[in-house]
């Protein structure tokens, strides 16, 4: 069985690249490039060769390709001290037209062609445009430009994604001057005012609080190995997915905050959330007056769950709905085949199966309106009755897909010999239901019941929308229609990895209810 | 020599005469010829409900396909006209008088509500049929090599991992951003990896009848693999792909329409896209016709396609034939 599901686990973990490769081919590749400005408003001030390099840019913080002005190249030379500030103040002012280059720039621009050239760049020289034919006054974005740029190969997207998954923080990540970099292990955390809490606090990392521990689950927090499942840009700019998914929303939760600087205030700042920010106290008397150190940027503490807790929430609660109400009314169903209870549970099915799930969840939100419950979200409201109208439009089609094949299944089985050989033995009809057939026809369900429990933290696309309820199920959607393609990835590989865990766990599971599933050939 | 016994007192009955002997009677088969779909039609007319949802579908198809090509429907007729529109249905049967037309109001450009539900069902259920029947033909015959060949098997099985695990809205949103939105533009996104599904759930039929005994008989008398799967094996699918298409069917409209809600539908106004753009209406005193009648008309299609199918599907099984 362990060798057996590592070869499964292995043999999903290709998968999930392969779907990740497949959705960076259809974002990256097959998408239109051009649709992005299409809502754009800096895109409609631009000119000329001012809006061919604004493109370029702008498909760079897309992550579409990697685009280096000539003026970065000069810059990046200057850091590495190949050359001091004078050259790099002579060589930045290329000419108009190639030939009009002085001989230093000439020199350089050379340089810069034959390096990314040989890089597999393409070098783009875009020649000043004059106002008028002969007039020497530049038109408005007319001025000259020189960059390079890649489109980057899906192989090396590909790798560099997967590798930069998991980062590990490290006492090197942070830029400038940060003093003596290195870890310190404290029995007594700074934030708690000296209590006891054992804390590793780091200097030169990328977040200042490695490990901490405070009073909610799980008690123990690390910041040591960071998801990077893929940067926002449009949605949430400059947040991964993961944490757009699973940081707390809604009204700040304000409580006494000591800051380093032994400032106290009423604040919703999350101090161990701390990350590093270059030169962020310097530039900003607010950070000054509160830190001892550029480790500025926090989380705040927010009073409502996150996207994937509201998702959660609500598919567990219909979940475990679902299973409770459609394995006993599958078990009549089967029971009284053909009575009326059968119908009627047949016409209720149907009624799921066939009409659009957008009818009936806009019908039930008209019912339960007319019943008085509340039918949109609100994060703020203390009302526990907004989960209700969710919940129920999750479980109901729930509820009929368990119906429907526990029906099934449990009908396919009542001419079983097992169950003849029981009827003879003179078990009563209810005995040879609950115990005999129930068992064997559960296990296919019981297969679905750990893709159900997970899925439930994916949200559903319209029952979210119709509620607005603020879950994860309207995330992609809002991905695609913003072209964030870092989100689209991200989500894509979130969803793959969970769709596999749960097929896996559900053989799992099936195993473990009925011994007479092995996996490995031998056992037969 | 006809009168010949009657001297004896007997009656006709009771006399033996020689019958000819014919071999071609002899070759007939006394009990009732079988024709198997003859057999379908008569099972499932033998349900009077399945007459009735007959005869309801004929309605919805009729009205679908024939209603706006003779009215000649025009959304844009009332356009400019700010009292036609958002009509209940009692206001414009007064401004225009009792017709068909305006039993359901009008909507949001002043066009008849009742006009704009039918071809809008038109464009759905086009849209349906077509992409059933690219997405059976296709996934029919990949099932059914996906099903015999372990070789074919191996290979599909991945290419299933990988592909059921794109999300759906992400295919026919980059379908829908690489084309103009238009009907082909969604037929296609729905075809292109929608009859994957379908090849996978044939694959396991296959599966289960493929090595039967009656399968290797047929094989060690030297029947080919083609005649296998045609004459041996589709038979036993036929209810199977009917169930099938059943379920198939309403449910491409069903995505029509969760795709036009999320605002990836297709520029002409099919039911969908009139459910999405209604969205207001439900919630406005009034104006509630123009939002529930598309809501409405496309449950009932689905229902009665569901049904029709079902019911077909369970008259195909020839063991319900006796």
């Amino acid at each position: 069985m362990g060798k057996y599901l590592l070869k499964r686990i292995l043999h999903s973990i290709l998968s999930v690249i392969a779907v990740v490769a497949l959705v960076m081919v259809l974002v990256y590749s097959l998408l239109n490039r051009d649709l992005l400005f299409k809502t754009d408003g800096t895109f409609v001030k631009t000119a000329k060769n001012q809006r061919i390099e604004y493109m370029y840019a702008k498909w760079e913080e897309y992550g579409y390709l990697d685009f280096v002005p000539y003026t970065d190249y000069l810059s990046s030379l200057l850091q590495s001290g190949e050359i001091d500030e004078e050259t790099r103040a002579a060589a930045v002012a290329i000419g108009r037209t190639a030939d009009k280059d002085p001989e230093l720039v000439g020199e350089y621009v050379e340089k810069f062609t034959s390096y990314y050239q040989s890089q597999g760049y393409e070098i783009h020289r875009l020649d000043a445009i004059t106002a008028s034919k002969y007039g020497s006054k530049l038109a408005a974005g007319g001025e000259q430009k020189l960059f390079a740029t890649k489109d980057i190969p899906l192989i090396q997207r590909l790798v560099k994604y997967f590798t930069g998954l998991i980062e590990i923080d490290n006492i090197h990540k942070a830029t400038g001057d940060v003093g003596e970099r290195g870890l310190t292990f404290t029995l007594h955390d700074p934030v708690y005012n000296g209590r006891f809490s054992p804390a590793i606090i780091g200097n030169g990392t990328y977040h200042k609080y490695l490990l901490y521990v405070d009073g909610k689950f799980p008690f123990i927090h690390q910041n040591m190995a960071i998801l990077r499942m893929g940067t926002s840009y449009t949605v949430n700019n400059g947040v991964d997915v993961f944490d757009t998914m699973s940081r707390s929303q809604g009204a700040y939760v304000l409580s006494e905050t000591t800051f380093p600087t032994s400032f106290v205030e009423q604040s919703a700042d999350d101090l161990h959330s701390a990350t590093y920010r270059e030169g962020s106290r310097t530039s900003s008397p607010i950070n000054e007056a509160r830190f001892t150190d550029d480790y500025t940027n926090v989380v705040t503490v927010r009073s409502a769950p996150s996207k994937l807790g509201f998702s959660f929430i609500i598919g567990i609660i219909a979940t475990i709905l679902a299973y409770c109400i459609g394995v006993p009314m599958g078990v009549v169903m089967a029971r009284r085949k053909d009575k009326l209870l059968d119908k009627i549970g047949t016409v209720y099915i149907i009624f799921i199966i066939a009409v659009p799930s957008l009818a009936y969840i806009f019908l039930f939100k008209a019912f339960g309106g007319k019943l008085g419950l509340p039918t949109l979200f609100d994060m703020e409201s203390s009302s526990r009755l907004m989960y209700v109208l969710p919940i129920v439009s999750l479980a109901l089609p729930s509820i009929a897909g368990t119906m429907k094949w526990l029906r099934r299944y449990m009908i396919d089985q009542m001419n079983s010999d097992y169950v003849k050989f029981a009827r003879s033995g003179g078990l009563t009809e209810n005995e040879i239901f609950t115990k005999h057939i129930l068992k064997n026809a559960a296990i296919p369900i019981v297969h679905g019941i750990p893709g159900s429990i997970i899925f439930a933290m994916t949200g559903a696309i319209i029952t979210e929308r119709v509620y607005v309820v603020p879950g994860t199920g309207n995330l992609l959607t809002e991905a695609i229609n913003k072209y964030d393609n870092g989100v689209i990835v991200g989500l894509t590989l979130f969803y793959a990895v969970l769709s596999v865990t749960s097929i896996i766990l559900g053989d799992v599971l099936m195993a473990a209810v009925d011994p007479r599933i092995s996996y490995t050939s031998k056992a037969r | 020599m006809e009168n010949a016994y009657q001297h004896l007192g007997l009656s006709k009955e009771e006399l033996f005469s020689m019958v000819d002997h014919n071999d071609l009677e002899t070759e007939k088969i006394t009990a009732p010829r079988y024709s198997y779909w003859s057999s379908v039609f008569r099972v499932f007319f033998r349900k009077k409900v399945n007459i009735v949802i007959l005869a309801l579908l004929g309605v919805v198809i009729l009205f679908a396909y024939i209603y706006p090509a003779v009215t000649d429907y025009d959304p844009f007729v009332n356009v400019m006209n700010a009292e036609a529109k958002h009509l209940t249905p009692a206001a414009a049967i007064a401004k225009y008088g009792f017709s068909l037309k305006y039993i359901l109001g009008t909507g949001a450009s002043g066009e008849s509500t009742f006009e704009a539900i039918w071809n809008g069902s038109r464009i759905s259920m086009s849209l349906a049929f077509l992409c059933a029947a690219i997405n059976m033909t296709i996934g029919v015959i990949v099932g059914a090599v996906w099903g015999f060949s372990k070789k074919v098997d191996a290979v599909m099985m991945e290419v299933y991992n990988i592909i059921g695990n794109v999300p759906f809205i992400l295919f026919v949103a980059v379908m829908v951003m690489l084309f103009t939105p238009s009907f082909m533009t969604l037929v296609f996104a729905m075809t292109v990896t929608g009859w994957l599904g379908i090849a996978y759930s044939l694959r396991i039929q296959v599966i289960i009848i493929r090595d039967r005994e009656y399968n290797l008989a047929s094989r060690c008398l030297g029947t080919s693999t083609i005649k296998i799967a045609m004459k041996n094996i589709l038979p036993f699918m036929t209810s199977f792909i009917v169930t099938l298409l059943a379920t198939e069917i309403p449910s491409y409209i069903g995505s029509e329409v969760f795709l036009s809600y999320i605002g990836l539908g297709m520029s002409e106004r099919s039911l969908g896209r009139m459910i999405f753009e209604a969205q207001s209406a439900m919630v406005t005193p009034g104006w509630e016709f123009e939002f529930w009648s598309p809501v409405a008309i496309s449950a009932i299609i689905t229902v009665v396609l569901y049904v029709v199918g079902q019911n077909l599907g369970d008259a195909s099984d020839p063991r319900t034939h006796m």
